[in-house]
């Protein structure tokens, strides 16, 4: 196993970089559905096989990994209901294309958390980098701490919650869903978006193109507060929302089958 | 009626946008004209956590002048035909799509069987216990090609 850690130890071949260990580890300790192993000696590779074997073979719906160590594309590709608990942070792209698992990170996580995103429960101690929630389809992804920019570009669906503030281009090219922001939001927030709605607790520092402050009804009231309610919050702050003004809305024109791909 | 229906779906492909699941299937399913086939559905058992989660995207929409909803797992329509409630819109088409998942009727799920590249629940997550594909998946090979030399 320490064979395989450390950089020097990284093997290329002509398609770039592989990790070439494709044996499932089997090192996790497993008590009837739950199971736990320590990721600190494994590679990214072996962490999702092992991953994948407890889930898919094995049977084990709840899964502990200790000491992620931070390294990317952890939990990815995950498909069916089941509960993950990172004890610890997560690199880039953890958790991406998932559609099922519910997943507390107990740190924090680096660029494109939960990129496409299908379904599930993904709750984020800490912060979380630039691209979070990028081309999110459904499910709820909560971060407690802060994000960085681009949160939620082309989002297709699905609710990002943050209790801490945004950087900039937030909700860029956004399609469906919703974003939460309990503090700050950075320049052009929600720009060139389709549709969607951005709720913004704290100051936001410009609008993007053909981003407008819209109608706040009751359906938002009820919203906001059954995810502060679910996900034990506390009181919500006072949101203004946003939404697309829909001067550069162009969909009547698009093919109907590139219309499908929003929906 | 069913089939009937079944017959004017089947135009060109390469002449039409719209895809509906019927077209896809070659059938019309009974929840798609029967609102007690779906009243059983479990919405919230349906899906993880303890909210709608994906399913909140999800709403009664049209297509061809049908009331449908729409199947991302296999980018097709499934359209309603029996009256739906008013006020009720976004349940019954949430209703309707879980049955047509969970029933496995969605052709996305369909193709898993031969081509899932690695192992998931047939059903996808939406149904405990079902059985688990794309575990023994093989590359196809075209008789007769080789790959060019270094690849």
């Amino acid at each position: 196993m320490d064979a395989l850690t450390g950089e020097s130890n990284i093997v290329y071949d002509a398609r770039g970089l592989v990790e070439p260990n494709a044996d499932v580890p089997k090192i996790s300790s497993i008590d009837g559905e739950k199971a736990e192993f320590d990721a600190q000696n494994l590679t990214t590779r072996q962490i999702n096989l092992e991953l994948r074997w407890l889930i898919n073979e094995q049977g084990i719906t709840d899964v502990t990994v200790k000491n992620p160590g931070a390294k990317h594309s952890l939990g990815v590709g995950l498909l069916t209901r089941c509960k993950i608990t990172f004890d610890g942070s997560l690199g880039y792209f953890g958790c991406g294309i998932i559609d099922g698992p519910e997943v507390h990170v107990k740190g924090r996580v680096g660029w494109s958390a939960c990129e496409n995103m299908m379904s599930g429960v993904v709750v984020v101690e800490g912060n979380a980098g630039s691209l979070t929630g990028a081309a999110m389809r459904g499910g709820d992804l909560i971060v407690k701490g802060r994000l960085g920019a681009r949160t939620g570009i082309d989002q297709k669906g699905g609710t990002i919650l943050t209790m801490g503030s945004v950087g900039s281009m937030t909700g860029f090219m956004m399609q469906r869903g919703r974003q939460v922001i309990c503090e700050d939001a950075g320049h052009g927030l929600g720009d060139s978006m389709y549709d969607g709605i951005i709720y913004v607790g704290g100051k936001v520092k410009s609008l993007g193109i053909d981003c407008v402050p819209g109608e706040w009804t009751d359906a938002d009231t009820e919203f906001i507060d059954r995810k502060f309610r679910i996900y034990e919050l506390g009181t919500p702050p006072t949101f203004q929302k946003f939404v697309c003004g829909k001067k550069l809305y162009n969909y009547d024109n698009l093919e109907a089958s590139e219309r499908k791909l929003v929906l | 009626m069913a089939d009937a229906n079944v017959a004017t779906e089947r135009h060109n492909p390469e002449l039409t946008v719209g895809i509906s699941a019927e077209y896809l299937s070659g059938k019309r399913f009974p929840y798609q004209e029967d609102i007690s086939a779906i009243e059983d559905v479990d919405l919230m058992e349906a899906t993880p956590g303890q909210d709608l989660n994906w399913l909140e995207d999800i709403t009664l929409l049209v297509e061809d002048g049908v009331p449908a909803v729409f199947d991302r797992y296999s980018n097709s329509f499934v359209k309603i035909y029996f009256e739906i409630p008013k006020g009720r819109e976004d349940e019954i088409a949430r209703k309707v799509l879980i049955k047509h998942l969970t029933s496995g009727n969605s052709y996305g799920i369909q193709l898993k069987e031969a081509h899932a590249k690695f192992p998931q629940p047939e059903l996808g997550p939406w149904v405990k216990g079902s059985k688990t594909v794309g575990t023994d998946w093989k590359r196809s090979v075209l008789p007769g090609w080789e790959a060019p030399a270094g690849h």
